[in-house]
């Protein structure tokens, strides 16, 4: 059987289990025993056996439950309530205003919880009633939360970079680090967005005059410095090679119960909760990992990826060609898959291209995590525009328009990071 | 029966989430050791060097272990995610009949990889394979929950193709999209 026709039968087998509603790591795993199957004689379930236990059993990985625990217990204490009381009165001066709210609010809570939708929909359920009630713009304020939410998936501490990192062996902190100035620079073109519109605009805008004084901030925003600091001192950890991100992440869970206990707001329930969440998420993920890292395995058997690499290898693209064309594709895979299936079948086929291009596996990880975040919100699969649907009452196209700024500011942020590689690259290479 | 089941499923759950505070007090106290090193270096100039042995090789057993033990109860809770955009449109009864096959190839695919792992496991003792780090561990016993895990997973799907069959809506139905319902 030729390799074409082989990958052929298998993507329509990918496409047939997705669409049936296979669960994604079975998906996964059983295009993997066909292709091997199909296309070698090696023993396919020792290989599997093995292949399952190897990859799950694994000191980095451990970071992922770590990570994920530790923005359950957040998630459970008060921080969203304090986070628009602790942000808005920093706020008021910004042309745009409160707007910008949703941004940093967005920004912290998503380094926090790394999910992109957990943060539209806790910060949105907070903001939007805030905002409109005040008279802002509905269609701002779906596009920032719809636009900023996905900015949990860079800012480190983030669940998919982990991800990237075990299924392509890289660093996980090098990945983390390489994040850092990627997610600033996307702060920093929606907030100046915000701020143009909102000086073409003022008309659209209520008059925020309440000037708060120093010190009454610091007290506001009281309860939000001590997240602040937890962050900053994971990254920071990580950063100065003081701590692996799973030592960072061990002592990330233990700050954060020090945190939501003196709050008040760890019980005996809280903690079970937030801690039979942080299981069910990270043995979803983690099972995924398996079955795809079993696929890798099979596709290294029949040979596909390699033969894929060889045929754009000779094609002789240009670097700017061969990325533009794969966010066009990741675009659309992502407007039906979520982004940790996205990355794992990138992991899994995609990966020897790549490296075939010449392109840095440390940058390419930033780049897929960024047009990750750009599927996010785009129709008709966008797990944002699900969120902010359900929370708005506005159809999914309504939605997606607001948030269309935002998306092409992402597609900026492409470019600027493969103009300027060294957006991604100076911090890791200076650790 | 059915509490029987429900028992076993919850304890699996139960289990697993004990790894994963197993993960964190391990990692935490190898961490708290670590700064003690440190602290004793630049005090007396002699670093304590004390290191819980082979702590990197536990906590991936420990990952592993929770992640399988954790499947049958993921499953419950609708928390392995899944396309469910055609199969949402469907008309009932072809939506139940997609139901029903998915969940039998799934049962197919788990079964599969259960009596694979048991016999990985098998294997290793038979061989006697052994965890490299300082501390060796027999590789059959890290590997018993991994293959316990994906057994449990095995019943459940059973359990949930047996209501299937029998026209009752899975474990599974309106769960996992609570993110939306709140």
């Amino acid at each position: 059987m030729t390799v074409t026709l082989l990958s052929v039968i298998l993507l329509i087998l990918l496409f047939a289990f997705l669409g049936a509603g296979l669960w994604v790591a079975l998906s996964l795993l059983g295009v993997g025993i066909a292709g091997m199957a199909l296309f070698s004689n090696a023993p396919l379930g020792l290989v599997m056996a093995t292949t399952m236990w190897g990859h799950s059993n694994n000191w980095a990985l451990a970071a992922l439950p770590l990570f994920i625990w530790m923005g359950e217990i957040l998630f459970r204490s008060r921080l969203s309530e304090d986070m628009f009381a602790g942000l808005a009165p920093w706020m008021n001066r910004l042309p745009g205003q409160l707007l910008h709210v949703n941004v940093f609010a967005c920004g912290i809570f998503a380094a926090v919880s790394g999910s992109s939708a957990a943060t539209a929909a806790t910060i949105g359920k907070l903001s939007i009633p805030e905002l409109k009630q005040r008279g802002y713009p509905e269609k701002m304020v779906i596009g920032t939360l719809a636009g900023s939410a996905t900015l949990g998936l860079l800012i480190p501490p983030s669940i998919i970079l982990i991800v990237y990192g075990v299924a392509t062996e890289q660093s996980i902190a090098r990945l983390f680090v390489a994040g850092v100035l990627p997610g600033l620079m996307l702060v920093a073109l929606f907030v100046g967005f915000l701020a143009v519109w909102s000086m073409l605009n003022r008309h659209r805008l209520p008059d925020e005059s309440e000037n708060v004084p120093f010190r009454e901030r610091l007290r506001r925003s009281r309860r939000l410095i001590p997240v602040l600091l937890l962050i900053l001192g994971v990254i920071g950890s990580i950063y100065a090679g003081l701590a692996s991100p799973t030592d960072a992440a061990a002592v990330g869970v233990v700050l954060a119960l020090i945190l939501s206990w003196s709050s008040g707001s760890l019980t005996v329930q809280t903690f079970k909760d937030g801690l039979m969440g942080a299981m069910v998420t990270s043995c979803m993920i983690a099972f995924i990992l398996a079955g795809a890292s079993f696929l890798t395995v099979a596709m290294g058997f029949t040979g596909i990826p390699r033969t894929l690499a060889e045929w754009i290898g000779a094609m002789e693209l240009s670097t700017f060609t061969l990325l533009a064309a794969l966010t066009i594709f990741f675009v659309i895979l992502g407007c039906f898959l979520d982004g940790i299936s996205v990355v794992v079948l990138t992991a899994s086929v995609i990966m020897p291209m790549v490296l075939e291009a010449g392109i840095d596996p440390l940058w390419f990880g930033i780049f897929l995590v960024i047009v990750v975040e750009m599927s996010q919100i785009t129709p008709p699969v966008g797990f944002n525009l699900f969120v902010l649907q359900s929370l708005t009452g506005r159809d999914i196209l309504s939605v997606a328009v607001a948030a269309l700024p935002f998306f092409c500011l992402m597609i900026v942020a492409i470019v600027l990071i493969i103009v300027f590689p060294e957006i991604v690259t100076y911090l890791p290479g200076r650790m | 029966m059915r509490s029987i089941l429900n028992t076993l499923y919850r304890a699996a759950g139960g289990l697993a989430a004990l790894f994963i505070m197993a993960i964190a007090g391990l990692v935490f106290a190898q961490v708290g050791l670590n700064l003690a090193d440190k602290i004793s270096a630049a005090i007396t100039g002699r670093g304590v060097g004390l290191t819980i042995p082979s702590y990197a090789d536990f906590t991936g057993f420990f990952l592993a272990a929770s992640t399988f033990l954790g499947l049958a109860y993921t499953l419950r809770e609708g928390g392995h995610i899944r396309v469910t955009l055609i199969t949402g449109h469907l008309p009932d009864r072809a939506r139940r009949g997609t139901e029903i096959a998915v969940t039998a190839i799934a049962l197919a695919m788990t079964a599969f990889a259960t009596w694979y792992m048991v016999k990985l496991a098998l294997e290793s003792h038979e061989f006697g394979d052994k965890s490299p780090g300082m501390v060796s561990v027999p590789l059959w016993i890290p590997q018993i929950p991994v293959a316990l895990g994906l057994a449990i997973l095995s019943i459940a799907l059973i359990d949930d193709l047996v209501d299937l069959l029998r026209g009752r809506p899975p474990s599974w139905e309106g769960k996992g999209e609570n993110l939306l319902n709140e």
